[in-house]
């Protein structure tokens, strides 16, 4: 309607009337203007549209991606929580004192139930060194079973003699002789008693 | 005109249908998702939400060096669905694909577990319109992976929490065991409050192909793990003190036997050892009887290792010294009617208080104790534990029987161990305050349960007693070295380099029906070194049948005192014992 008023306005304000017929024109009104770039607007917020669907789209497939590697990764994890607890398992009942004993045995050795050290500080002899008995070591019950039980160990095999003689003591054994006797390494107070700190 | 009104009309018909097509999806929404959207969200959850349990492990128990004594361990019961059961596909190695039938699938698991095909092939076939069957139980890991690649489709495997004993017997009869109902027996039961865990709950969705939606795991029970019951005993030593009685007992075909290290200086139980050894692992291996500890249930009179602490009171008292001289009849009829006699017949013999021990004379140690009052004599006993449980309160623990009016006979015979009974713990205790300068500290075989989240609790008691003067302690452990220097026992007991403290007791065991039998139970009880009491050590063999004296037990107190004395590195004595006189 507005459009209709702005034709018609000149009209009334030409003082004169020229004859000729003037070409004319419509004068946008500057809702008009404004309205032609729409359609510019109109694209890019489609285009908008798109590009976030298709980012949303990507989202998900990164995020369902990791969800199935979260999946193996847990899969991998159990596995692996079920090696080392079987290890660890396997190593308790190899550390425990009755296969360890039953293995020293097996190796010729007998414990030696008297005291004597070896004072660094003077070389002097505490206590009084007496040698160990061949029947000194660990006598079984007499059924020939174990005293000492351990179910755990039955199908346990004892650790062949030549794999075992290139290990080194462990910090288990009370006495820990082997540390003892290897050179160098020892920890010692010139006063104390020798002692291995071994861990 | 009319052109503008009509378009106007359009225009307000069109906003109105739009506005009335919004309004019926908006209601519509608002039914769905507010009215009726719990509804809607259990039905799907149901479908889409895994709920599992997450398994929480029972803690662990430890020795004092933190070496595990029990642990718990994942096993697989292996189950099956017979509905499923059938023929199915294997894909070979090769590639080629074979038919594996019901009876070659159950044959290769009993190849695996060590069952037998016919009675796994039994539970299948039962009821074959069953889901579930159970075909074998408590699998371990490796079986569990070798029965997972036989790719058999009908078959489950059911994770499921196991109880293991490392170590076996060693220290078996006080960490008990857990059954298939719980925790049945020893520290296993008593502290499960600090042992039991909590299983937690988490749901998760899930897609159709198992795979758990991202984001979507709810925890709706947290699981807590059990703590880690930390024990004063040694594992090593406890094996060793364990092994010795074991053999010495079987040496002597005794019913059973029970020795204990304890640590002075903080009343730490370091070993303490029964025999027989119940293998936790395999329970039915040993009689019930000998489940628990008897080292706190047995009671039984101790004999003379009592008269060391009956020599504690007089000195303490002022009664007696080291050198009080009596003259000891072989029999003494005491002027009350009461009859003591001593285990060999002698003479008139001109022995001191130290003689008296070293001799480990009744009839000296009855003329002597019974200088004191016998209300003095029984609130010392009473102090130093007796007659009540340790504060370590072990499962089924005794209190020992401490009479609080004693006959004539008995105001004797308790004086030298009989007519009293005790339990080794209170023994054990009794000697620690004797070593220790007198001061008794509780005996303790917990020294702390740690929570998951590491907070420390159960922190064992700290009161000690003062019972006798530290001098009196002193002379009593000095007046104990004469029975390793000059006691019939002297070559079993020594050890060479160290000064030890001991007293050997042959006590007769009284029978259920009165009176003393033919049995009796042996003991050796001793301070190491003399000068300086770090350990005591007592070992006792019950009813032993090849030697009825207390040289059954002298060996093994000596081996598992050296073996206590090497394991922590104490050093030899420099200087030698007062010696005090024993004879007059």
């Amino acid at each position: 309607m507005s459009a209709v008023a702005a034709v018609q306005a000149p009209r009334r304000i030409g003082p004169a009337e020229t004859p000729t017929r003037r070409h004319l024109e419509v004068a946008l009104s500057r809702g008009q203007r404004k309205a032609r770039p729409r359609a510019v607007y109109a694209l890019v917020t489609v285009a908008g549209l798109f590009a976030i669907l298709i980012a949303q789209l990507l989202l998900s497939i990164v995020v369902s991606e990791g969800a199935y590697q979260i999946s193996s990764l847990q899969q991998e994890q159990r596995e692996l929580a079920r090696d080392q607890q079987a290890i660890s398992e396997e190593l308790q009942v190899l550390e425990s004192p009755q296969h360890l004993a039953a293995n020293a045995e097996t190796l010729g050795m007998v414990s030696n139930s008297s005291t004597a050290y070896l004072r660094l500080a003077d070389g002097a002899v505490l206590g009084s060194p007496v040698a160990a008995k061949a029947t000194d070591g660990i006598r079984q019950g007499k059924d020939g079973g174990p005293l000492i039980p351990n179910e755990l160990l039955d199908d346990v095999p004892m650790t062949a003699v030549a794999a075992t003689s290139a290990e080194t003591g462990d910090s288990a054994g009370p006495g820990a002789p082997g540390a003892l006797a290897s050179s160098g390494s020892v920890a010692s107070t010139p006063q104390g008693l020798p002692s291995p700190i071994t861990r | 005109m009319t052109r503008q009104r009509a378009s106007r009309r359009r225009l307000a018909i069109a906003i109105l249908m739009t506005f009335a097509i919004v309004g019926v999806f908006v209601v519509r929404l608002v039914d769905i998702q507010i009215v009726k959207a719990a509804d809607f969200n259990t039905e799907s959850f149901d479908k889409r939400a895994i709920e599992t349990p997450v398994v929480a492990p029972r803690g662990e128990i430890v020795d004092t060096n933190g070496v595990v004594l029990a642990d718990s361990v994942t096993r697989y019961d292996i189950t099956a669905s017979p509905r499923n059961a059938g023929e199915f596909n294997r894909r070979e190695d090769d590639g080629s694909i074979s038919k594996v039938t019901v009876l070659q699938a159950v044959t290769e698991i009993a190849a695996l577990t060590g069952t037998t095909a016919n009675d796994l092939l039994l539970a299948v076939t039962a009821d074959p319109t069953s889901d579930w069957a159970m075909l074998v139980k408590g699998v371990d890991i490796e079986t569990f992976r070798a029965i997972r690649d036989l790719g058999i489709p009908w078959i489950y495997a059911q994770p499921q929490q196991h109880r293991t004993y490392p170590a076996g017997a060693v220290a078996g009869n006080l960490v008990g065991f857990v059954g298939t109902d719980g925790p049945q027996n020893g520290l296993e039961a008593t502290e499960d409050s600090c042992l039991a865990s909590v299983d937690g709950v988490s749901t998760y969705e899930r897609g159709a192909d198992g795979v758990r939606l991202p984001g979507s795991t709810v925890t709706t029970r947290e699981a807590v793990p059990g703590g880690t019951l930390q024990l004063t005993i040694d594992r090593d030593l406890q094996w060793y003190v364990q092994q010795a009685i074991a053999e010495q007992a079987v040496a002597l075909g005794a019913e059973s036997a029970m020795a204990g290290v304890v640590r002075v200086s903080d009343g730490h139980l370091m070993a303490l050892a029964d025999y027989p050894a119940v293998d936790p692992n395999n329970v039915n291996g040993t009689d019930i009887p000998f489940y628990g500890s008897r080292a706190f249930s047995y009671m039984f009179e101790p004999g003379s290792i009592m008269k060391a602490i009956t020599a504690s009171m007089l000195v303490n008292e002022g009664a007696a010294s080291p050198t009080t001289r009596v003259t000891v009849p072989g029999i003494w009829h005491t002027p009350d009617g009461a009859r003591i006699r001593d285990s060999a017949p002698h003479g008139d013999m001109r022995w001191t208080l130290t003689g008296v021990l070293e001799q480990s004379s009744n009839v000296g140690m009855s003329m002597l104790g019974t200088r004191l009052k016998a209300g003095v004599r029984y609130d010392y006993l009473r102090k130093y534990g007796f007659g009540e449980a340790t504060p370590i309160h072990f499962q089924g623990e005794a209190s020992g029987i401490l009479a609080s009016n004693w006959n004539t006979q008995q105001n004797y015979d308790t004086t030298y161990g009989q007519g009293v009974s005790v339990t080794f713990a209170q023994m054990l205790s009794a000697y620690q305050a004797i070593a220790n300068g007198g001061k008794q500290v509780p005996l303790t075989l917990v020294e702390s349960c740690t929570a998951p989240d590491g907070t420390v609790t159960s922190t064992p008691s700290t009161d000690t007693e003062q019972i006798i003067t530290p001098k009196a302690a002193a002379t009593t452990v000095a007046m104990l070295e004469s029975v390793v220097t000059g006691g019939w026992l002297s070559s079993q007991l020594s050890i060479p380099g160290y000064r030890i403290a001991a007293k050997t007791g042959t006590a007769e065991v009284a029978l259920p029906t009165g009176g003393y039998g033919n049995d009796f139970i042996v003991s050796v009880a001793g301070i190491a070194p003399a000068e300086n009491p770090e350990y005591v050590v007592i070992v006792t063999y019950v009813k032993p049948h090849i030697m009825k004296s207390s040289a059954a037990a002298a060996p093994t107190f000596r081996k598992i005192m050296t073996q206590v004395l090497k394991t922590y590195r104490v050093p030899p004595s420099t200087k030698p014992g007062p010696g005090y006189p024993t004879t007059w």
